[in-house]
């Protein structure tokens, strides 16, 4: 019996079960974007029945689809199966994790989300990277490290879902505010280093009024994650960030961008949710009058502190 | 009626009790991997709790327990077993209750009646002129309300085991609620009750012979855990409907209980997996329910305690108002003569995973739909397993489920409504968000009109949660104008606690008891209204 199952086959699913595979096992892939049978090497399907034979599932689904597929697939699924998410976002008003609206949809409650800083790419290619995996089931926990830790991945636990959850969704937002400081010519180094700090502490902070552990922030799930994504010139955030701060105007930005930018519509939700719970979130706020372009450049980095 | 309660597994505990040690004895044995450790454990904890001591007795263990760590390192394998089947026969022993059928009925029939006739002694006439209702719950009938649906919990009581989870403000409840089971026709429970309540002679008795099992809070170490647990699970699973305060104690702030203690609530979910492997499954359904007071017996005690230093409050009090015989007298007859004055509400029902569960025992996910309660506690090869460490992530699951049911089963009276309004005056006055500048302040009054205005208002914003199922109002409050929800909690306030707290002063209502105000109002935090310690205005 395949004991593993994908739920997505775009890049990032596709990477996942071909570093699961490497990793000494038979995953399956349900997918409607590859014929059903075999996919570079990957037992294929469309049908979520089969998929559900798989007693560990990762959902790699866009996020604006994570609902309705987790519906759908629910309706196969049972207590004994461990459902493992990889997808950034913090749903509706509210900023409900993907964990919670799994727990929602399926009956399924041993749930872990993925994160940190490794790169579809990477994964994909076998080369050297590190994965957090996060769920408040240790045997979850223990099944994930084992199912995809090899030589070139290594896997970092926490019992913080939430936290990495909330982590992984922020540091897209975080990202633009890198990208808008990298393309000023009055940053410094230092002044950087400093706006990445306050950025990250509010993040934490933040999130901590959600039930996240502060340290999630400060660990690989949350500045492991940010480092790499602002390392990666052409990360979508970080292009956006670049593109209002040289003039742009949000629209200009985003096609720049050429990916959709999900942290544009997070950030004011987030500005929200602090207000809400009366928490610190200067930087958020300076991130939401950028996007608005209510605020100019020349006092944009004054502001974040 | 009668058959069901007779066939109550608690009525044939005597007989089982021995066999019901027994197991638990050799559970804890069979589950404690590291002996060694366990045995330091206990005589380390022991050691510094006895240390000082002058009571001979305690004299002799703390003797015993320094012997023991001394020599524990260098025991052999079967003599360290063998030392840690004593003790833990001595502690499962220790806990293990009776149930006394006599007792049972004398509490739940009698007793009651007994005490309700010698407070309100107009009733005593009707009484002689019909002795049978002595024998009837009848007379208190008024007083105590009961809500929730019974008839669900009937059947299931029958299918599995029931765990009720209720919340706790007083040491009544465990007689309150025992009245309740009784009025609802649910089958008795068995239930941990403090050490500490055992020595008090006005509930001992009671407690000794109904089925209670005594929780010395005094023992911390892992041991005594492991055999507090251990007895409870076996209890479980041999269908003896259990009850459990998982608070841990009274709240001592008067909020209703958010953070829950998760030690004997995880009980539940490995003496269902226990059942599974024996091929007896056995269902465990827990019913969270609320215990609603118009006045607290022990409000004055316990809201100092909460209010005293931090960490300096007490986990055990032995010298409060339930201790009084006095104090309960006067109590219980301020509370009898006013009707509906402690209400009973059983939610819905749970499962160990936290899942809602229908009338056939079955557990109902999120969108619906009937589970699989077995595949929880399965692991990847299909296998039943005891697995603590996912169990516990279940239990705080479950706590959450229960802590959202004692919210929406809260029953709010008009001492809570008037309180919320009195301490939100008194926070306006202060202009502070400090609470103990708020609570130092002397000499307020409210114009009493305005306060019956203010309280109308709260009412009606309570009424409209009510509706949307997020709580509930007492039957006396619900439909009156805010100058009758005043007037009702004004004559709950007087007479009982040692200082009046409210007064009437023409046509101003002084608000005199600060401490007690915040108590009552912090029933109502929960849902929206109310001074939040620490929040800012």
């Amino acid at each position: 019996m395949t004991m593993f199952g994908v739920l997505g086959g775009g890049t990032w699913g596709l990477s996942l079960a071909k570093a699961a595979r490497r990793a000494g096992t038979t995953p399956i892939l349900c997918t409607r974007r590859h014929e059903s049978g075999s996919h570079a090497g990957l037992t294929v399907t469309s049908d979520l029945a089969e998929l559900a034979k798989a007693k560990i599932i990762i959902m790699a689904v866009p996020s604006h689809q994570a609902e309705s597929a987790a519906r759908q697939l629910g309706e196969h699924l049972n207590g004994n199966h461990f459902l493992i998410h990889g997808i950034r976002g913090l749903s509706g008003e509210g900023l409900a994790t993907v964990s919670q609206i799994l727990r929602q949809e399926t009956p399924v409650r041993r749930i872990g989300a993925l994160g940190g800083p490794v790169q579809p790419d990477e994964l994909s290619e076998g080369r050297p990277s590190a994965m957090v995996v996060a769920s408040a089931f240790s045997d979850v926990r223990s099944a994930m490290a084992e199912l995809l830790s090899g030589p070139s991945l290594h896997i970092r636990t926490t019992d913080d879902l939430v936290g990495l959850e909330w982590a992984s969704a922020l540091v897209g937002a975080v990202s633009i505010g890198v990208g808008f400081a990298q393309a000023r010519p009055d940053i410094s180094p230092g002044l950087l280093a400093a706006l990445i700090s306050s950025a990250v502490d509010e993040s934490a902070t933040i999130a901590v009024a959600a039930g996240a552990k502060r340290e999630t922030f400060y660990g690989l799930g949350g500045y492991g994650d940010l480092l790499a994504s602002i390392g990666m010139p052409n990360r979508p955030e970080v292009v956006l960030g670049r593109a209002l701060a040289e003039g742009d105007n949000l629209e200009q930005a985003q096609q720049r961008a050429t990916l959709r930018v999900e942290a544009i519509e997070l950030i004011p939700r987030v500005v929200a949710f602090a207000k809400r719970r009366k928490v610190p979130h200067k930087v958020f706020g300076v991130l939401a009058d950028v996007l608005e372009r209510k605020i100019d450049g020349e006092r944009v980095l004054a502001s974040f502190f | 009626m009668t058959l069901m309660r007779a066939d109550a597994p608690i009525f044939s505990f005597n007989q089982q009790r021995s066999a019901l040690i027994a197991r638990a004895v050799e559970r804890v044995m069979a589950t404690t991997d590291d002996v060694l450790h366990i045995l330091n454990d206990a005589a380390y904890h022991e050691t510094r709790r006895l240390d000082g001591t002058r009571r001979p007795k305690d004299v002799d263990r703390l003797d015993t327990w320094r012997r023991l760590a001394r020599r524990v390192g260098r025991m052999g394998r079967a003599e360290r077993q063998s030392e840690l089947r004593a003790l833990t026969a001595h502690y499962v022993e220790d806990i293990a209750g009776h149930f006394d059928p006599r007792v049972y009925r004398f509490s739940t029939h009698l007793l009651p009646t007994l005490v309700t006739s010698l407070l309100s002694p107009r009733s005593l006439p009707r009484l002689i002129r019909h002795p049978q209702r002595l024998f009837s719950l009848d007379a208190v009938a008024n007083k105590v309300v009961v809500g929730g649906d019974t008839e669900r919990l009937r059947k299931l009581s029958k299918s599995g085991t029931l765990v009720y989870v209720p919340t706790h403000s007083s040491n009544l409840d465990s007689i309150v609620f025992g009245f309740a089971l009784e009025r609802s026709n649910l089958p008795p429970a068995t239930y941990g009750a403090g050490k500490n309540l055992f020595t008090n002679p006005l509930l001992s008795f009671f407690m000794e012979n109904l089925g209670a099992y005594r929780v010395d809070r005094r023992l911390r170490h892992q041991l005594y855990k492991d055999c507090l647990k251990a007895y409870s699970t076996v209890l479980l699973e041999s269908g003896y409907h259990s009850l459990f305060f998982p608070g841990g104690t009274r709240s001592r702030s008067g909020c209703v209980e958010k953070k829950l203690k998760l030690g004997l609530m995880g009980t539940g979910v490995e003496a269902y997996g226990h059942t599974l492997l024996a091929a007896r499954e056995r269902k465990v359904f827990f019913v969270p329910s609320t215990i609603n007071y118009l006045l607290t017996l022990e409000a004055e005690t316990l809201i100092a305690d909460f209010l005293a230093a931090k960490g300096k409050a007490r986990y055990i009090i032995e010298d409060d108002e339930s201790t009084r015989a006095g104090r309960i007298a006067t109590f219980t007859r301020k509370l009898l003569g006013m009707s509906g004055s402690v209400v009973i509400r059983f939610g819905d029902p749970l499962d160990p995973f936290g899942h809602r569960v229908d009338e056939d025992g079955e557990s109902i996910d999120a969108r619906g739909r009937r589970v699989d309660t077995s595949s929880y506690v399965r692991n990847l090869d299909g296998e039943v397993c005891i697995d603590r460490e996912r169990d516990a992530q279940y239990t705080r699951e479950l706590a959450s489920a229960i802590a959202d049911g004692f919210n929406r089963h809260t029953v709010l009276f008009s001492t809570n409504l008037v309180a919320s309004v009195c301490f939100e005056w008194l926070h306006a006055e202060a202009d502070t968000d400090d609470l103990f500048n708020i609570l130092r302040q002397r000499d307020c009054m409210i114009d009493r009109l305005e306060l019956a205005r203010r309280t109308q208002a709260l009412r009606d914003t309570m009424r409209e949660r009510e509706r949307a199922g997020e709580v509930f109002l007492s039957d006396r409050i619900r439909d009156v104008d805010g100058e009758e929800i005043v007037a009702l909690a004004m004559r709950a306030f007087g007479g009982y606690h040692t200082h009046p707290v409210l007064e009437q002063r023409g046509k101003k209502i002084a608000l005199r008891d600060s401490k007690l105000l915040f108590y009552y109002q912090n029933r109502v935090i929960g849902h929206g209204s109310g001074f939040v310690t620490g929040a800012p205005r």
